[in-house]
């Protein structure tokens, strides 16, 4: 067998380990191996997965989007507020998703005509959208989904086979970005604009144009998140915000292997990602882990996975890309 | 007309055009926007807020801001060496559980637990600093999973000994100075503070390790082939900024004794927030101490005045984003248009009104008629010398002439073909003279004032002077140093053309036509140099009178020679010899028959007389046409002039071909020959003279024959 | 009222020639009056209370803002809301500033049990009232007004006890959804919980998990736990605004009414409605209108003793309400007003 470190890549690294832990849990963990409790590991991460791969999207571009959380909790609450104050479904759908790609189109703007960095521009965005909701979009920190909406409520607790709706949406949605990134122009361009903005504008891409589609993108993934939650658990918490997710999503993306550098990744490596970071909590949940251990441990098995990638490819002086933190 | 005439001269007079983009162009102005942005918003804030200039409130926010400002400070150094600390928050609220646990669970004594606690900040710093400059791990990814490991420790921490950790009070005086004392009014943790900003200022601008902060931040690769050591640098502002934070969470701890579980948590988003709008810019290399305390200023002032104005949780985040995304957008915008500005508003031309030329014309009846005798001009050196501005020759005839290269050239020889390379100075050497000791003098443009032993060492006489307090460019450095002379008693006069632009834009002075050069006296016996006499349109050549009592200088654009009384009743006096030349003159030097000669190195048109009453016009041109399209004096043809004491003008050389010697910026008379420089000549030019003394040596008539 | 003015009158033309003008006030003192009301009144002029939440935004603070803010229009005394929106270090930064400002009255809802209490105690030194609310400090100041947060735990576990204990034909496992680990109501409720439950070995907790007040959180941990254990027999949530979503995991799952949902809360209408709906099977309610009563009360007592801080060590624990299927009363429940 021709064996070579190289062909390590950070992502089939994150892939062995999660092979292994699902061998090792399928062995020692009673009830881990079962179809029953994989749909329900799938399950747990498919919102995760699903923003994961909005904000791939985004870093494959050389950016990064911190107001994908504020996007989904914000918007999607609205529209369940919307709901409670009388308006019908379908327009309450379409002003959430309106104000989703409103906050996206913003995005793109000031990243792409102002030029403020990614980080700022949508971490103000973020800050800016959950101000502007809790203090005249919404009435409360959680708004409930209003009783009997048919369908709709199915969004997040129906299923189809023995596969819960969300499963099913993470699969259309990784369907979806795949088609986009790798067999459209839009798609490839984003590519090039990652790998190098300078080189694509001068080759004639519309570089501008492209970053505010990508930001538009991650937006309206997002909303779709928020809906999903919004449905499953018949109530959006926007104090959601406040919570480390938006690392989670970043640390999905980041640990299949997207690099911050843009122009590299695919939407496989997303699933890399999220299948590691389910079937350890999955994994520990069943041990009865504490959340702050499970927290630790996780983190703790994401930073050996940056070390071993680290050491099969090092970074020397003569590689490394000036700015790129 | 003559009103207006007035009216426009009185204003480029008075107006100081010129300031706006001096100002512009200094380094601090990049903070230009955070600043006006802190002063808006204390302004607004203590407009607002009643009691807000109290000395108690202005206490508390101090104590706040010491808090965060150490923060800041941690992650601006981290920043500046191109990485980022996202894990800074999970680190303070680590340390502060630390802190509390050592002195309320295990009873430890403060000064046992303090340096406790910052050790375990700086080792929590060496886990990142270890990963990202050894491992080479990516700082953003690093510095996020180690917020959460540091976050987790933190819960399992509260979760297993919360109640013991922040179980009742530690009664101690030292402990509730750190926490609530102050000096003078002065709370504890800003002394603190304050002490370790300074120390950072000096250590970042200053020293060694500093610099290679700076350096790395900058240019990773250089700085690695430049031979610093780029890991332990990285590691190391990992490790400061774990041992700041470390700080900040023990005057947390002080002051509130609390455990709680979101201490810290979002920090690293605020302090981050904070470096970058202080004008640290992400990925390194630029930022300073100063722009870390305006940064987190201004964020700890928006943060706490909204909560002071009681805007609701959603109103307050509100306007945070919104101030947020104002402040970096202008902060960017300002940042990439500040050197197109700059390069608009730069050149500032101002009025200069100059008497009708003389025509040099034939059949003009002036002295200055154009004639054809530097004709028989031979070139000495044709191809292989570039740039002799001014040239100058010894007892044994050997003749000097400096390079655009930044060399000195000696000729020797009896038709100088001998050419051997006397000194490498560096810049380009402008006017020379000999000192009485034998040793070159030498103006070096862009260096300043530098001498040449006879063994060809180079030393260094001066390259700065005394400041103008008023002055906003810096003047105390020579940036165009351009001619000298040394007077009898060891005074170096030279002249600096212009403070506003360097060796290689000096043309560009000629569009202002304001008096922005000098003539500085740099005193050989004490190594002191003093400025003599300011605002001088583009002084030049410079030559000690015969009695070595005065001194005669060129105003190149002011087209006009004047004398400056170094000696005798008029002592200090400026007195015109010549007002009204019709060319631009630059070198003077003596003759042997007890005159002067005088280099012009163009003649003047009436386009450009005409233009020099036209600011505007010629702001409108500096700002929309393209350089090379700007309209210039003429440096292309010239002559040299004789004159005596009185300013009478005896004597004229033309070459009217420019065949020869295309320009003259300098000439020395030499044994009956007078030896051309010119700026931009690829050779040195040599012309008999008729009815010259043919013994004549020019050293000798400042320092006695040799015997 | 004629009756009132002729017998004035009277008295009047009676004491004419000797009585001042001056003396015609302490004739109206023969009147019958309520000689606490005008005290009562006057006891408002120029007060001041403000209020620090942990954040605005959810039924609780909302429901308590919104009684002492009517209070204050009514009664003419100021009232203000410091907002840190979750924030602990911005919950410091206002009160601190709050000290500064010496309002009369600060109501407080702490977000854990120490993060005020040092500051706390600097607002009593400086002559300021402090009424906790909710959720306890460390410290204690005059008054606390909010849940027993034990007998909540203790309730909560003694009916775990009777749907999954000895007799049910059930496994006795049940599962417990905490919120941050830290805050007084977990702290607490955990104490009660286990102060029943170290009595009956027959319940097994087969979960005890954190979900930090998210509801996304404690569906994901309660459909883990239900795949681990289809035979759960309860879920016991700290608050019902969170285990809504352990309730959804519940109903997804196809468990309704085999498992058990817990939990208590401020008694809002959503708690009610899912009550009603069969989400939630017994719901503990603090009653936010009782209490903002209670803080009122306080507020006004207060004002009216001139008490000063620490003359006083007084705890108004909320009689608890309980929403159940079998005695639904729909009436227990409130709702916003906005």
């Amino acid at each position: 067998m021709n064996f070579n470190i190289s062909w390590f890549t950070q992502e089939r690294i994150v892939f062995s380990i999660a092979l292994v832990l699902f061998l090792v849990f399928s062995l020692s963990l009673s009830g881990f191996f079962s179809v029953d409790n994989l749909i329900v590991l799938m399950r747990n991460v498919s919102v995760l997965g699903i923003l994961g791969i909005g904000m791939a999207i985004v870093v494959i571009g050389r950016g990064i989007d911190l107001s994908m959380i504020a996007v989904m909790a914000v918007s999607s609450a609205w529209t369940l507020q919307l709901m409670q104050n009388g308006y019908g479904l379908g327009s309450a759908l379409a002003l959430g998703l309106m104000c989703a790609l409103a906050i996206g189109v913003a995005n793109g703007l000031l990243i792409a005509f102002v030029e403020i960095p990614a980080l700022f521009a949508t971490l103000a965005t973020g800050i800016f959208l959950y101000g502007l909701g809790k203090s005249t979009m919404l009435d409360l920190d959680v708004i409930y989904l209003p009783e009997n909406t048919g369908w709709f409520e199915e969004i997040g607790k129906g299923s189809i086979g023995p596969f819960p709706m969300p499963v099913i949406l993470f699969c259309i949605t990784m369907v979806v970005a795949w088609f986009v990134l790798s067999r459209t122009r839009f798609g490839r361009f984003i590519y090039g604009t990652g790998d190098n903005p300078l080189a694509a504008r001068i080759t004639g891409i519309p570089i501008r144009i492209i970053i505010t589609g990508q930001y538009a993108m991650a937006s309206f993934i997002g909303f779709f998140a928020g809906i999903i939650i919004a449905t499953s658990v018949s109530a959006v918490n926007t104090r959601i915000f406040h919570s480390t997710m938006i690392y989670d999503v970043i640390l999905v993306v980041v640990l299949g292997g997207i690099g911050l550098s843009g122009g590299k990744g695919s939407v496989r490596n997303v699933v890399v990602g999220t299948l590691l970071i389910g079937i350890l909590l999955n994994g520990m949940t069943i041990m009865d882990i504490q959340f702050t251990y499970q927290n630790f441990i996780k983190s703790l098995i994401l930073l050996g996975a940056i070390i071993l990638d680290s050491v099969l490819h090092p970074r020397n002086e003569e590689t490394a890309q000036q700015g790129d933190i | 007309m003559a009103s207006a005439n007035a009216f426009t001269r009185a204003r480029y007079k008075y107006f100081p055009d010129h300031l706006i983009g001096e100002l512009l162009s200094k380094r601090w102005m990049e903070s230009a926007v955070p600043t006006v942005i802190l002063v808006g918003v204390f302004g607004y804030l203590s407009l607002n807020l009643p009691h807000y200039l109290s000395p108690i409130n202005l206490m508390d926010l101090g104590r706040l801001y010491a808090e965060f400002g150490l923060v800041v400070l941690a992650m601006g150094l981290v920043m500046i060496g191109g990485g980022v600390d996202l894990s800074i928050g999970s680190m303070f609220a680590l340390c502060n559980i630390a802190m509390l646990s050592l002195i309320n669970m295990f009873g430890w004594p403060l000064w046992a637990a303090i340096p406790a606690v910052l050790v375990f900040g700086a080792a929590l710093g060496a886990v990142n600093g270890f990963l990202i400059g050894y491992l080479k791990l990516r700082a953003f990814l690093t510095t996020l999973v180690t917020l959460i490991i540091y976050r987790a420790i933190v819960d399992i921490g509260l979760m297993n000994f919360a109640v013991e950790i922040s179980g009742g009070f530690l009664e101690s005086e030292a402990w509730d100075f750190i926490g609530d004392g102050d000096i003078f009014g002065i709370p504890s943790g800003l002394i603190a503070f304050l002490i370790l900003a300074v120390i950072g200022h000096v250590m970042l601008s200053r020293t060694r390790p500093g610099w290679h902060v700076m350096a790395i931040g900058g240019a990773r690769r250089s700085a690695h082939n430049a031979g610093i050591a780029v890991k332990r640098t990285i590691c190391l502002t990992y490790v400061v900024s774990g041992v700041l934070t470390a700080l900040a969470a023990v005057f947390f701890a002080a002051r509130l004794g609390s455990a709680g579980s979101d201490v810290g948590s979002g920090m690293e988003v605020g302090v981050l927030t904070a470096a970058v709008l202080g004008g640290i810019s992400l990925g390194g290399g630029r930022g300073s101490v100063a722009k870390a305390i305006m940064g987190g200023a201004i964020v700890l002032l928006v943060t706490n005045g909204m909560i002071r104005m009681g805007m609701e949780g959603g109103s307050s985040s509100l306007a945070l984003g919104i101030i947020l995304l104002f402040a970096v957008g202008i902060d960017v915008k300002w940042l990439k248009n500040r050197y197109k500005i700059i390069n608009k508003v730069y050149v500032s031309p101002s009025y200069l009104e100059l008497p009708d030329a003389p025509s040099p014309e034939k059949g003009s009846g002036t002295p200055y008629e154009v004639n054809d005798r530097l004709k028989t001009v031979t070139a000495i050196g044709l191809g292989t010398i570039e740039g002799p501005e001014d040239v100058i020759l010894d007892h044994n005839d050997n003749l000097f002439a400096g390079t655009r290269h930044g060399d000195i050239i000696k000729f020797s020889g009896p038709n100088f073909e001998t050419q051997e390379t006397f000194a490498h100075i560096g810049g380009h050497p402008l006017g020379m003279a000999f000192d009485p000791d034998g040793n070159l003098l030498t103006c070096v443009g862009g260096m300043g004032l530098y001498g040449v032993k006879p063994s060809g060492e180079v030393y260094k006489l001066t390259d700065e002077t005394n400041r103008t307090w008023y002055s906003i460019n810096d003047d105390s450095r020579l940036r165009l140093a351009d001619d000298l002379d040394i007077t009898p008693d060891g005074q170096v006069y030279f002249s600096e053309a212009t403070i506003r632009y360097e060796m290689h834009s000096w043309p560009l002075d000629s569009l202002e036509g304001r008096g922005n050069g000098r003539i500085i006296c740099h005193d050989l016996n004490t190594n002191k140099t003093h400025t003599v006499i300011r605002d001088l349109i583009f002084p030049n050549g410079i030559c000690t009178s015969f009695d070595g009592k005065s001194i005669l200088f060129a105003e190149t654009w002011g087209c006009s020679i004047s004398r400056y009384w170094i000696d005798g009743p008029k002592r200090g006096k400026v007195e015109p010899v010549i007002p009204n030349l019709p060319g631009y003159p630059d070198n003077i030097n003596r003759s042997s028959d007890g005159n002067y000669w005088l280099a012009l190195v163009g003649m003047r048109t009436p386009t450009f007389d005409l233009a020099m009453t036209m600011p505007a016009f010629r702001r409108k041109m500096a700002r929309r046409v393209a350089p090379d399209e700007w309209l210039f004096p003429n440096i292309n043809s010239g002559c040299v002039i004789k004159f005596n004491e009185a300013g009478e003008i005896l004597d004229v050389l033309w070459d009217l071909g420019g065949e020869n010697h295309p320009m003259i910026t300098s000439m020395r008379e030499h044994k009956g020959h007078l030896y051309l420089g010119g700026i931009s000549n690829n050779r040195v030019g040599r012309y008999k003279l008729e009815n010259a003394d043919p013994d004549w040596v020019g050293i000798d008539s400042y320092w006695g024959k040799k015997s | 009222m004629l009756k009132k003015f002729t017998l004035k009158k009277l008295l009047a033309l009676g004491f004419a020639s000797t009585l001042t003008l001056g003396m015609l006030g302490s004739a109206a003192n023969a009147e019958l009056i309520d000689e606490l009301r005008e005290p009562y009144i006057q006891s408002f002029k120029g007060k001041k209370v403000a209020f620090l939440p942990i954040a605005m935004g959810f039924d609780l603070t909302e429901g308590w803002a919104e009684a002492m803010k009517a209070a204050s229009e009514k009664h003419g005394f100021e009232f203000v809301i410091r907002d840190p929106n979750w924030n602990t270090n911005a919950g410091t930064q206002a009160l601190t500033a709050l000290i500064a400002e010496k309002p009369d009255i600060i109501v407080a809802h702490n977000p854990d049990v120490q993060s005020y209490a040092r500051l706390l105690k600097k607002a009593e030194k400086a002559g300021i009232n402090v009424i906790q609310v909710n959720m306890k400090s460390s410290y204690s100041t005059n008054v606390y007004v909010g849940a027993d947060w034990v007998e909540i735990g203790e309730a909560g576990a003694q009916e775990m006890v009777k749907r999954c204990g000895d007799g049910s034909g059930t496994s006795g496992k049940v599962a417990i959804i905490q919120g941050p680990l830290t805050g007084a109501a977990s702290v607490y409720q955990v104490k009660g919980v286990m102060n029943i439950l170290d009595q009956h070995k027959e319940i097994k907790i087969v979960a005890n998990q954190a979900a930090d007040w998210d509801a996304s959180k404690a569906k994901a941990v309660t459909q883990t736990v239900l795949q681990q254990h289809p035979d759960l027999c309860a879920v016991f949530g700290f608050w019902d605004v969170m285990t809504l979503g352990a309730a959804a995991a519940v109903k997804e799952a196809g468990q309704t009414g085999k498992v058990s949902v817990l939990t208590n809360g401020g008694g809002n209408q959503m708690a009610c409605d899912n009550v009603k709906s069969g989400a939630f099977d017994k719901v503990w309610s603090y009653d936010v209108p009782g209490q903002s009563r209670d803080l009122v009360s306080m507020i006004k007592m207060i004002f009216q003793s001139n008490a000063k801080p620490g003359d006083m060590r007084v705890a108004l624990y909320t009689p608890l309400k309980v929403i159940s299927r079998e005695a639904f009363d729909p009436s227990i429940c409130w709702s916003l007003k906005k």
